[in-house]
């Protein structure tokens, strides 16, 4: 209690609710913007970063990650364009309202139900993220691995399209993290006679070219592509007869997604989908979905908020990512010399306070701009394409280079936005690449380690209890998707075998 | 994705010629890329036991190698089970732009950040359609210096004087 009351004075500091501020509001604006999300935008912001105390860094870049992920929810109400993927699902009844002139009330629910969902996250946060530290306590290399397979093997049930495609990224992901010196033996690999790779590649470069380089790409693509806004109406509070429509729809989705978010590697975009389909699901009267139903706007931004407080437990307790944004967040305790997992929470405690109260006020804030400054903010999406994103590659160059302050790393960022835009069109994801690259480290140690332990003999994991239990999730997770697949197919074939008695 | 399905069938659009699905030709090129990636490995040096511990350096990489080349056949096997998907046709202003994306680096190394960011405030608008000189010239003067008064100035981050001008 001491050292949260003593977190909490640190906030009275206006510089650092100036901080919040500038994150919560930049959140909103690339939230708000298509193409730029809030996983790009942390990204890029992090260099910025570098040279700040680590509780205002980590406030910030946690500020734009809340922030961001409501910030999608007004583009997708006004412009049918999501502004980031976690509020695809909110389009699909917020621009039907918006077209029948309720925008405002759309933008009213988006605002109220993500605060609930964000504010029940911090909760789950607050409560869920010691518990696990301290079963994390006695984790040894073994089970790091177990944890760490488990974590890549949730990328197959991952938004995207193909599960294998998913394993596969995250598995290139982790040959990328080999490459550099060998931290046992010294010996280079893949480094081709380049000194500057010898330390690794640094996922900082190869995940802003994988988001901005690559969109960078798509919308030099899509210049042709007209922009259709609908107009704002003021933006109003739901009605006690509209909060008490979507109560049971917002209580659904907090579970739903603070459930997804705490899985390692799942994020808001997969919980916001589950939320609308739930919505759907237990809805009595299902004919308005899809032309504008308030439960279709309250649900996926309900789970979406709720899968950002839920997807930093494991980010903080275990140092495996809970979504991509949490992954850049996890670099940045990094680049500041913390160790995400246990120790965290006996070494700093009063940056995992200042994480937990950051994003209070960013909820908090977001819904005072979200309902007093939403018409403003959709205002966003009238600057031009072509001033926008050429600003956006400029920074992504800078921000690769002021890291290691190494060109090596913008060659690297080009590369990997070249290489991101091939394999998108090829239905390959980034996230799962750099879930892998940040992961690989830690896969290969933890190897490594548990052979020494085990004596080089396989069987060794069996013995370990909690090993046996990952690696009985990490098959069922890998499996699941394909089970998935087949019993849609199966429904799909039934009815047409059932008619034909019938008929 | 930029994609829709095939509605016509893999071979319809092509006479009687099948067409090999797309996920096929992308698990080839991984595989092709594991090969690759495995002969590199052969390359790597060998450590000496003791400090090795039985784990050498290419032993690690040869594993998730293995991985992703299971992975890859399997998505070969399953393009040739799933309808194909055949991706919008990439619009030409794509390859202009990823040149720009490397010459901006190349002008980097060697006119140095500020021009380099001149010259792409400059061109890529223009190149993209945008026509009003009114906002372009205030946009590639403006923005390039407030980048590098916040990174330079600022933030402390160095930028190397170039070969050939001063920044």
């Amino acid at each position: 209690m001491d050292v949260f009351l003593t977190t909490a004075a640190l906030f009275t500091d206006p510089y650092l609710i100036g901080v919040i501020l500038i994150g919560t509001v930049g959140g909103v604006l690339v939230g708000a913007m298509p193409g730029l999300s809030s996983t790009m935008a942390t990204a890029l912001l992090l260099p910025f970063t570098i040279t700040m105390q680590p509780i205002p860094a980590i406030a910030l870049l946690s500020a734009l990650y809340c922030a961001g992920t409501f910030g999608g929810s007004i583009t997708a109400i006004l412009v049918n364009a999501p502004g980031a993927p976690p509020a695809a699902a909110t389009a699909f009844d917020g621009y039907p309202l918006a077209q029948q002139g309720r925008a405002g009330l759309a933008l009213g629910i988006a605002t109220v139900s993500s605060t609930i969902g964000g504010i029940f996250s911090i909760i789950v946060l607050i409560v869920a993220a010691p518990i696990l530290a301290r079963v994390a306590y006695d984790f040894g290399p073994p089970e790091y691995f177990a944890l760490a397979l488990f974590g890549l093997s949730m990328l197959a049930s991952i938004s995207g399209e193909s599960a294998f495609k998913n394993l596969l990224g995250g598995a290139f992901g982790v040959l990328l993290a080999t490459v550099g010196m060998d931290f046992t033996t010294g010996v280079d690999r893949f480094t081709f006679g380049f000194w500057e790779l010898s330390e690794g590649v640094h996922f900082i470069p190869v995940m802003i070219g994988l988001f901005a380089g690559a969109e960078f790409l798509t919308q030099a693509g899509n210049l042709d592509r007209k922009v259709v806004r609908a107009v704002v109406d003021a933006v109003k509070l739901p009605s006690w007869v509209d909060f008490r429509k979507t109560l049971g729809t917002v209580g659904r989705s907090c579970g739903i997604g603070a459930f997804i978010g705490l899985l390692p590697a799942e994020g808001g975009t997969v919980a916001a989908m589950i939320g609308y389909n739930e919505a759907k699901r237990w809805a009595k009267d299902k004919s308005r979905f899809g032309k504008g139903d308030i439960r279709g706007v309250a649900g996926p931004e309900t789970a979406n908020n709720a899968a950002t407080g839920a997807a930093m437990v494991p980010t903080l307790a275990l140092g495996i990512p809970g979504s991509a944004t949490t992954a850049v967040i996890l670099g940045a305790l990094l680049v500041h010399g913390l160790r995400p997992g246990p120790h965290l929470f006996n070494e700093t405690p009063t940056l995992l306070y200042g994480i937990f109260i950051a994003m209070l006020l960013a909820n908090l804030m977001f819904m005072g701009l979200g309902l007093l400054g939403a018409k403003l903010f959709a205002r966003v999406t009238l600057i031009p394409t072509r001033f926008l994103w050429p600003a956006v590659f400029i920074l992504a160059c800078i921000g690769s280079y002021a890291l290691e302050q190494s060109i090596m790393d913008v060659w690297i960022m080009v590369i990997a936005g070249l290489a991101g835009y091939v394999l998108k069109r090829y239905g390959f994801s980034a996230a799962p690449i750099i879930m892998g690259l940040i992961l690989g480290e830690l896969v290969e140690s933890s190897l490594k380690q548990s052979l020494i332990i085990f004596d080089h003999s396989w069987l060794g994991f069996l013995e370990r209890p909690i090993v046996v239990v990952f690696i009985l999730l990490t098959a069922a997770s890998a499996a699941m998707p394909a089970i998935a697949g087949y019993r849609t197919r199966l429904r799909e074939r039934l009815p047409a075998s059932a008619d034909v008695p019938g008929d | 994705m930029p994609e829709e399905p095939d509605t016509g069938g893999r071979a319809a659009d092509r006479g009687s010629a099948a067409r090999i699905p797309r996920d096929a030709v992308a698990g080839a090129a991984v595989l092709l890329f594991c090969l690759a990636a495995y002969l590199v490995t052969l390359t790597f040096k060998e450590a000496p036991a003791v400090i090795a511990q039985n784990v050498q350096p290419a032993t690690f990489p040869r594993l998730v190698l293995g991985v992703m080349a299971v992975l890859a056949v399997i998505i070969i096997v399953q393009s040739f089970r799933l309808p194909d998907r055949k991706p919008k046709r990439l619009a030409f202003m794509v390859w202009p732009s990823a040149a720009i994306m490397v010459g901006f680096v190349i002008a980097f190394e060697t006119l140095g950040i500020v021009p380099a960011m001149v010259l792409l405030c400059l061109v890529l608008p223009l190149m993209w359609g945008e026509r009003r000189l009114y906002l372009i010239v205030p946009y590639a003067v403006l923005f390039p210096l407030a980048i590098y008064g916040l990174f330079a100035v600022a933030l402390g981050v160095h930028f190397e004087p170039s070969p050939l001008v001063f920044w």
